[in-house]
């Protein structure tokens, strides 16, 4: 079998790309080996939010000129990782997700454990605060969960915020939603997880013709007269924001709904509106099968053998490879090496253990792990015992040169270096439909 | 003593995707969904059988916990392992009926005709739903005057007139329900120049049989189809099947199920679009005329699992004038014997809906699917007719 584009991995960078392939009308497959780390994470998208010293940045594209020229951001240039997130952004919105920003700047998005990271984009059921007065016009903060939901902790998330300047004079109010209250009828402890609350909502409340009604006003008089009110995102996977939109109207208050312990719906929400524009624009999602192998000529790539059929290996002219990091099975280790497990590309890391990590585990430094990964060229073409591999191009997490979680970076970098290894593979297929 | 239990599925990290995947657990509440029937409930069942629960008669064995896990944990056989040790099976006459479709289609065939009448008679459904449990709202799948194998009696001479040959597995349905299938193959096979021989001898794969615990007799049927692989690819290049969840038994629940070894000749045991599909590569690509149709492809679990969309798809846009839409991938809700259980039709048809209403929202000719027990859901519950992708290519060849 023979496709344009072969990108490997589901996740966020990969499915970027694939969807910037196929909207040019190249024949593009993802292959992907299960859930993505998407169903994990917030469904915000951060671009670069933390300075070294732990200071946040407001301008993340000011920001990002002054990192080292390692940085995947330098590979790609901040007008084409601009371009890639508002790309993201349209296509997100033609899968019916808005997602909001503001303006030039990043702003706070609350974490379940009370904590504000910066972020680019939200969506518009997780409230944007000012990231660096975050408490502006905040004097009482309602935080609201559903009796016997165990994935979400209104005190640990207060404690975890007044630990904020801004918000240690504030007043918390705490309270639980009785499941009665709601009509919904939970018998088993498994039925009060985020997705299986959203889907006891969506049958025992959200059928009914005043289903809404009862949560606003039980909303309503749990907070009070909050200024901000904080529920966990178990209301909904599809449509979860415009549930939040019309609770505010309903209650006439602000509403900000927080990603919570897996599975997290804003990610899941994320995940499936990316595999559905893919598969809008006619592209194939193979999933549950990983890819074993790729057969290498002349500093090309050819083709990829896969598990599932494995004597029936599929070509393709160009290759994304956008695995993740150590937790998504993109580069792998032992104790003495680090590895990316699907080609042997050449991996960037000092070859003493020590070196991998600081002795300390949480002493507010970074560890030079999470900068490990595939070493590329300036086209993010990775090497294979030395060798440029010229149609094969690497994108998100498996990258080397940054560290997605201390600077808040691991959103911009998938999006913008699965973009750019679009639009190079575009660039050289005259095949492709010009549409951007 | 060596303790060998196999513990592979602590690689479960507990991300509880595959839980979010679970058609069963999205619209029923009482199964608990793969996570916890699966790795959880493992763990517990080890220290105590009597830890087991009953819950996991839910599971409808259609995979999508394995294809969702990003840890690679046989989420599925856990359970099917965990049912079968533990007696969660109940294995009564109903559950021999459904799951015995060789026995019943070689008994049924003789005496098609009536069979058919009286299985679409209210009061026979009625006592059929009384009697047994199978749920009269269920269309009953209807059976061939005419086997298949009987109808390959008179292509013989012709089959043999090719230099290349496969071995057909035909499976149970296309033999005794419906050959329409299994003759668009030989149709299109030989227009690609290969010939088609039959095993001597078949028995069903096993998959409902699996499915409602029979794991013996399964075993027993392995064991003999394996034999039968082993003898006719001697002279033939692979053995092919047409249904999806025949190819998965074969290729990959009888090492991992039914502890019958296959991998000294898994590679040339085929879903028949994979096999199509890399002669295609290879330059062997029949002469084919537009079929102008515009329609939709759903995907069946078990062919999802074995990762041969890529290549039915292949097939379908090989089809010149065909439109094909693909359908989001989810669950039609039959699961082979599952959706004629009474106790289970609701669940069924809960999961199918999905399905439905995407089909009832396009303005298509025909519903395309590989896998017969998706077929009579969606024609049951939709106004469209399906068609199986070797059909579309056998009226496109000119």
């Amino acid at each position: 079998m023979n496709y344009d584009v072969i990108v490997i991995g589901g996740g966020l960078a990969g499915l970027t790309g694939a969807i910037r392939c196929a909207e040019a009308g190249l024949k593009t497959v993802v292959i992907s080996a299960g859930e993505s780390a998407l169903a994990f994470a917030s469904g915000a998208i951060d671009v670069f939010g933390i300075e070294q010293d732990n200071s946040f940045v407001e301008c993340p594209f000011a920001a990002i000129r002054h990192l080292p020229s390692t940085h995947p951001y330098q590979k790609v240039g901040a007008a084409s990782l601009q371009q890639g997130l508002t790309f993201f952004t349209e296509q997100m919105a033609a899968a019916g997700i808005q997602l909001s920003n503001f303006g030039q700047q990043n702003h706070g998005r609350l974490t379940a454990l009370g904590a504000i990271r910066p972020a680019w984009l939200s969506q518009e059921g997780a409230d944007s605060l000012p990231l660096l007065a975050p408490a502006e016009g905040i004097r009482r903060v309602a935080i609201i969960n559903i009796a016997g939901f165990r994935d979400f902790q209104p005190a640990l998330m207060a404690a975890g915020m007044k630990r904020h300047p801004g918000f240690s004079e504030a007043e918390f109010i705490l309270a639980d939603i009785k499941t009665a209250t709601l009509n919904i009828n939970t018998r088993n402890a498994y039925e009060l997880r985020s997705l299986e609350l959203a889907r006891t909502l969506k049958r025992d409340l959200f059928s009914q013709p005043n289903g809404i009604n009862i949560l606003s006003s039980a909303l309503q008089k749990a907070a009070g007269n909050a200024d901000l009110v904080v529920i966990p995102s178990v209301l909904a996977v599809e449509g979860g924001n415009e549930l939040i939109r019309q609770l505010e109207t309903l209650t006439g208050l602000r509403i900000c709904e927080v990603a919570t312990l897996p599975p997290s719906l804003p990610g899941m929400r994320m995940a499936s509106a990316l595999k559905q524009r893919f598969r809008q624009l006619g592209g194939m999602f193979l999933e549950g099968d990983q890819v074993l192998c790729g057969c290498f000529a002349e500093n090309r790539l050819s083709s990829v053998k896969t598990r599932l059929n494995p004597d029936m290996p599929i070509s393709a002219s160009h290759f994304i490879l956008a695995t993740g990091s150590f937790f998504s099975q993109g580069l792998a280790s032992d104790r003495h090496h680090l590895s990316e497990p699907v080609f042997g590309l050449d991996v960037d890391a000092p070859d003493s253990r020590d070196q991998w990590s600081d002795h300390r585990f949480m002493d507010g430094k970074p560890h030079n792990l999470s900068h490990f990964g595939i070493n590329t060229s300036e086209q993010l073409n990775p090497y294979r015992n030395g060798q440029k591999i010229h149609n094969l191009y690497c994108a998100g997490a498996v990258l080397n040169g940054f560290n997605p979680v201390q600077e808040a970076s691991s959103g911009g970098v998938a999006i913008g270096t699965g973009w750019f290894a679009a639009n190079r593979i575009i660039a050289t297929m005259p095949q492709a439909e010009e549409t951007c | 003593m060596l303790n060998t239990i196999d513990t592979s599925f602590d690689s479960c990290i507990k991300c509880t995707v595959c839980t979010t995947r679970c058609p069963v657990a999205e619209v029923n509440p009482d199964y608990p969904g793969p996570k916890q029937a699966g790795p959880d409930g493992e763990r517990l069942r080890i220290k105590n059988p009597a830890l087991y629960d009953e819950a996991l008669q839910h599971c409808t064995n259609c995979k999508r916990c394995e294809v969702a896990c990003p840890s690679g944990v046989h989420v599925g056989t856990v359970i099917q392992l965990a049912k079968a040790r533990h007696g969660g099976f109940k294995k009564g006459p109903r559950e021999f009926i459904l799951s015995h479709t060789d026995m019943m289609g070689s008994l049924s065939t003789p005496a098609a005709p009536v069979v058919n009448i009286a299985t679409q008679l209210k009061p026979v459904k009625k006592l059929l739903d009384k009697v047994f449990g199978i749920d009269q709202r269920q269309t009953l799948p209807k059976y061939t005057h005419q086997t298949f194998r009987r109808w390959f009696q008179q292509q013989k001479a012709q089959q043999n007139r090719f230099d290349r040959k496969i071995s057909f597995f035909h499976g149970c349905f296309t033999n005794y329900n419906d050959p329409t299938v299994g003759k668009h193959l030989v149709a299109v096979l030989n227009a690609m120049n290969i010939g088609v021989t039959l095993l001597k001898k078949e028995k069903c794969c096993g998959v409902p049989l699996i499915a409602n615990g029979f794991f013996d007799k399964a075993r027993k049927n392995a064991e003999l189809n394996m034999g039968q692989f082993a003898d006719s690819l001697a002279d033939s290049e692979c053995v092919l099947a047409t249904e999806p969840s025949c190819a998965m038994t074969l290729r990959d629940e009888y090492p991992e199920v039914l502890h019958v070894d296959n991998h000294a000749i898994k590679e040339r045991i085929l879903f028949a679009s994979a096999f199509i599909t890399r002669e295609f590569a290879k330059g062997n690509k029949p002469d084919m005329t537009p079929v102008n149709l515009r329609v939709a492809y759903h995907s069946p679990c078990h062919l999802i699992k074995q990762g041969g969309v890529i290549h039915t798809m292949e097939l379908l846009n090989s089809i010149p004038g065909l439109e094909v839409i693909m359908l989001d991938q989810k669950c039609c809700g039959m699961s082979g014997t599952y959706g004629f259980k009474k106790e289970n039709y609701q669940t069924s048809q809960n999961i199918g809906q999905g399905v439905f209403d995407q089909i009832e929202a396009l303005n298509v000719d025909y519903v395309v699917t590989d896998c017969e027990s998706c077929k009579m859901q969606i024609e049951m519950n939709t106004a469209h007719k399906v068609l199986h992708p070797l059909t579309l290519m056998a009226q496109s060849l000119a």
